[in-house]
């Protein structure tokens, strides 16, 4: 990755400071140790010069994302780094003219804590990412992130920002929440950003009122059970930054980064931290590239058939017909059943769209779709007849199924196309191929599956594919301790002590337990032992400790098989499908490497 | 019959222009981000103008593709935040791109098809560089229909030296020299700093204030004009110390009627008193100017000694000097370019015509002169001139 450089202009007597790493905004201008080299010398200057203010800005499009993630396994001593950041941020903060942050684009981590250290801040108006991702990666925004935000903001705000949104999928915040939250003072057009930054820098006059610390217990107590509904204790970083946000009250700006030093040089040893960045090294880019795609080219869709009307099916259909934007055909047994669906996907999706959707009771209204997919009852002999139909009517048509878990190739469809409930929601697809499936066939479907702006996985044939096979398998391991004593609460609770999001008795509901049922029996049909139908094998109840180990055990075994099979190429599209398609924590790093991760920290 | 109604220059800004190329000012900079910043500064300094009271929206470029394409002045509107009900478009007549944009608007307004208008040009001739992707129609040479040396700039230049042999090598550089001396003379006066809004650029240095433009040198001398080698022909006259270098740049002007004006409260600086394009040999280009300022003139009933001051391009010194000898006026007349032309600020093709006109009307303020002329030639054998009155 390019190194990224601090470069230093003239505007009059405004130092002009750039972070710039000379790629374009595809790669992110990250703070290296080379970035830091390059820092302290334009801080020299600044230090040495006659400058009525500075302004910080980045690259077109991006501020500055933070660390950078690929010297996570690099590092000798975490002391060293933690301070590095410290000492420069804090001579930042030290200089004796104004000094303005204007954040023109993707501002995150240690970008935002470089932003936090400038007397003020300006913000460009389209910018959408904002925010402290260290608590997902199972660190803490410890180069003053911790200490300077609920000093700005009050605790409350930031705990928010630099606890809870890390929990709930990353989430980052827009350029307008930054300035209603007061992280930004001056949200500004993108169109003449830099000049309106210089300007406001050069009449840079903030009054700021001390943040509220009255409701700091409440805060505290409020914060401390939603992490704890989240992760279940499995990892420590959440809570270790809201005890750092909570000194932060009384805490001189030195005393807080001690504070800081000391909570990362314990997380960042703990083998979560490099798990976390593994995880994020694959769902970022491994799964953004297929690294066996056929180099075809894919096949132009422009009408799109879905066969049900069902809620998946609804799902379905809005978001192709949201996404690809071209006609889509619904089609079911009774006209009342297409009415709900069409009025559902009708009222979600703008008008212009909502006029090229259709559907009704008969076959002929797929005729000249490039893509069928069908979306109907989990049972082999209806899928294979409605694809039979399909087929007649749309001879040209790439026929694709959403089955859970039966074969691809037995109902006659070209390829797989599973996704997960909610559609809207759950990022992953797993595309399956069969022998039949051809190279352009492959190509649209990795193709479609990009324009919906999902993640696609390329996986085998096989049953259950990779999500509910793993899943599936996990599962026997708790029906095993229910059959022999154990409670509900106790299986869910060994689960969640993972730190999976979700109790597998609540998912169980959720995905209805006849389909559970259903996915199971596909499974035994294939491999009766792994996946028996029921578990005599007795020896009373298990602890806690031994379901969560077993099911860890059983998870990383079916991987094996997985592997051995073929069903994918590489153990990172596992923990890409498992991260992706079933919440795994970012800080277990994938399955292999969670196990190893599990068996350090016990 | 219909009357038409009196068309006044308001107000016209411009970027500072920048030398063409990778080691330019504006490289990584967009042209319709350049156009957008003059629209932008132009509608901030006239506040009395309402955005939605623009009747058309008029850029100029020479190179109407890439970051020049999507009939500019709708795209550069739009980017610019001018209301969509603002329609706009884009015009092309090379060097008199922002003159022509100027006319024509003023045209829409004598109609009455607009109250108000905004015109300029903008040209990247780092992105652009002339003459790329044209495809010259092959009957031009068969058929002799132009001599070939029409199609590049400095050799119609030499064709002037060919054709009036009184001006020399010495007196293209002399004037070339004067043009830096009065330019860098501008830049400390208060020309430049009415009329050039600064912004912000991104380079591979990371982002600078472009504030003033590439090309002056004040340090320039006779003896240094001297050595340069000619640019277009063994033992030829023309070289980049006494013509305009490649050059990127955006100008915008705003137009309005009188009775608009008056609606507005707007304090215009300019009238348009009558303009007129001429067509010459396109070998002899550079000689357009000098039909276009008699007819205008003609058009007016006013003489050449009526004019109080005049603003020329100077794509090359021997262009003007041509334009000197054949009206009779001398090369170092101080009515003739007072802030120096584009042998020291440089020629963005379609951009230019507006910054004439914005450096005329404060120097026309400034000596409570009466009646200017704005003239520039074209490539392929044309002048264009607007003569224009103090209203200030």
């Amino acid at each position: 990755m390019a190194d990224t450089v601090f470069k230093l202009n003239r505007a009059g007597s405004i130092a002009l400071v750039t972070i710039d790493n000379g790629e374009d905004y595809r790669v992110p201008t990250t703070l290296g140790r080379s970035a830091f080299a390059s820092a302290v010398s334009v801080i020299d200057e600044l230090e040495r010069g006659d400058w009525s203010a500075a302004v910080f800005t980045g690259k077109p499009f991006v501020f500055c994302v933070g660390a950078d993630i690929d010297e996570f396994g690099r590092i000798e001593d975490p002391r060293d780094g933690i301070r590095a950041g410290h000492s420069l941020f804090a001579r930042i903060r030290a200089l004796p003219f104004p000094t303005v942050a204007a954040i023109n684009g993707a501002c995150l981590g240690g970008g935002l804590e470089l932003a936090l250290h400038c007397d003020a801040r300006t913000i460009a108006s389209n910018v959408r990412h904002i925010g402290f991702p260290e608590v997902a990666l199972s660190i803490i925004p410890g180069w003053g992130g911790t200490q300077l935000l609920p000093r700005l903001v009050g605790p409350e705000a930031a705990a928010r920002i630099i606890v809870l949104n890390p929990l709930r999928q990353n989430r980052l915040l827009t350029a307008p929440e930054a300035v209603e939250l007061g992280i930004a003072d001056r949200l500004l057009e993108p169109v003449e950003f830099v000049d309106e930054s210089l300007a406001f820098a050069a009449s840079l006059s903030i009054e700021r009122s001390a943040p509220d610390w009255s409701e700091l217990e409440t805060v505290l107590r409020k914060t401390r059970a939603r992490i704890d509904d989240a992760v279940h204790g499995a990892t420590r970083a959440p809570y270790a930054a809201l005890d750092l946000i909570a000194g932060a009250r009384d805490w001189t700006v030195e005393e807080g980064y001690a504070a800081e030093e000391q909570a990362m040089a314990e997380l960042l040893v703990n083998p979560q931290a490099q798990a976390s960045a593994y995880a994020f090294t694959v769902v970022e880019r491994r799964s953004k590239r297929p690294p066996n795609l056929p180099d075809a080219k894919p096949r132009a869709v422009q009408k799109v058939g879905i066969v049900g009307a069902g809620l998946m099916a609804t799902q379905l259909a809005t978001l192709f017909l949201r996404r690809l934007e071209v006609p889509v055909v619904l089609r079911d047994l009774e006209q009342s059943r297409v009415d709900d669906a069409l009025a559902s996907i009708r009222s979600d999706v703008k008008p212009c769209l909502a006029t090229i959707v259709d559907g009704g009771t008969g076959w002929e209204q797929f005729e000249g779709c490039d893509l069928v997919l069908e979306a109907v009852f989990e049972e082999l002999d209806v899928k294979r007849e409605v694809l039979g139909q399909v087929r007649k009517i749309a001879p040209d048509a790439i026929l694709a199924t959403n089955t859970s878990s039966l074969s691809v190739e037995a109902m006659g469809a070209d390829v797989g196309l599973h996704f997960f409930n909610p559609v809207a929601v759950m990022p992953l697809v797993e595309i399956a191929r069969t022998p039949n499936t051809t190279d352009e066939q492959l190509a649209t479907a990795w193709d479609v599956v990009k324009k919906l702006r999902k993640r696609g996985a390329l996986v085998g044939d096989a049953p259950g594919f990779v999500v509910n096979r793993l899943l599936t398998r996990m599962t026997t391991v708790l029906m095993d301790a229910l059959e022999n004593g154990n409670t509900v609460e106790e299986a869910d609770e060994a689960i969640l002590s993972i730190g999976m999001p979700m109790a597998p008795s609540v998912l169980r509901e959720m995905v209805g337990p006849a389909v559970a049922q259903h996915v199971l029996e596909t499974m035994h049909a294939a491999w009766p032992d792994r996946f028996p139908l029921t578990a005599p094998s007795g020896g009373g109840p298990r602890t806690l400790e031994e379901i969560r180990d077993q099911a860890l055990a059983a998870v990383a075994d079916e991987v094996q098989h997985l592997l051995a099979e073929g069903v994918v190429g590489d153990p990172a599209d596992v923990d890409a499908c498992l991260i992706l398609g079933a919440g795994w924590p970012l800080f277990l790093g994938g399955v292999v490497t969670g196990a190893r991760t599990t068996a350090a920290l016990s | 019959m219909r009357e038409l109604r009196e068309v006044f220059f308001v107000d016209g800004v411009r970027t500072p222009f920048g030398k063409a190329g990778p080691k330019g000012q504006f490289w990584r900079t967009r042209a319709d981000d350049m156009a957008v910043k003059a629209v932008r500064e132009l509608l901030r300094r006239n506040p009395a103008i309402p955005p939605e009271r623009i009747g058309d929206v008029v850029l100029a470029a020479t190179a109407q593709v890439g970051d020049q394409g999507l009939t500019l002045g709708r795209d550069v509107a739009l980017l610019a935040g001018i209301p969509h009900t603002v329609p706009g478009f884009a015009i092309d007549r090379m060097c008199a791109g922002a003159l022509t944009a100027v006319t024509a608007a003023a045209g829409e307004i004598a109609y009455g098809a607009a109250d108000v208008a905004l015109a300029g040009g903008v040209e990247h001739m780092g992105h652009h560089p002339m003459g790329d992707d044209v495809d010259f129609n092959p009957r031009f040479a068969s058929e002799r229909l132009i001599d070939e040396s029409a199609a590049v700039m400095g050799r119609t230049a030499e064709n002037l030296h060919d054709l009036f042999p009184a001006i020399t090598r010495e007196r293209a550089d002399a004037f070339a020299l004067t043009s830096q001396q009065r330019a860098a003379a501008a830049w400390a006066n208060g020309v430049m700093r009415e009329t050039v809004v600064p912004l912000a650029v991104f380079t591979d240095d990371g982002w600078k204030v472009a504030e003033r433009d590439e090309f002056l040198r004040a340090d320039t001398s006779l003896d240094g004009l001297a050595s340069l080698k000619p640019a277009f022909r063994a033992g030829g006259r023309v070289t980049a110390g006494n013509s305009a270098g490649l050059t990127d740049g955006a100008t915008a002007a705003f137009l309005a009627a009188e009775e608009t004006v008056g609606e507005l409260g707007l304090a215009p600086k300019l009238r348009l008193v009558g303009y007129a394009y001429a067509g010459v040999e396109p070998h002899l280009m550079g000689i357009g100017p000098v039909p276009a300022t008699k007819r205008v003139l003609d058009q007016a009933g006013i003489s050449l000694d009526d004019v109080d001051l005049f603003e020329l391009n100077e794509p090359f010194a021997v262009q003007v000097l041509t334009w000197c000898d054949e009206l009779g006026i001398s090369a170092d007349d101080p009515r003739l370019n007072p802030y120096g032309g584009a042998i020291a600020c440089g020629h963005p093709l379609a951009a230019t015509g507006v910054r004439l006109i914005a450096q005329l009307a404060y120097g026309l303020r400034e000596r409570r002169g009466r009646y200017g002329l704005t003239a520039l030639c074209i490539g392929m054998g044309m002048g264009a001139a607007i003569l224009w009155e103090n209203v200030q």
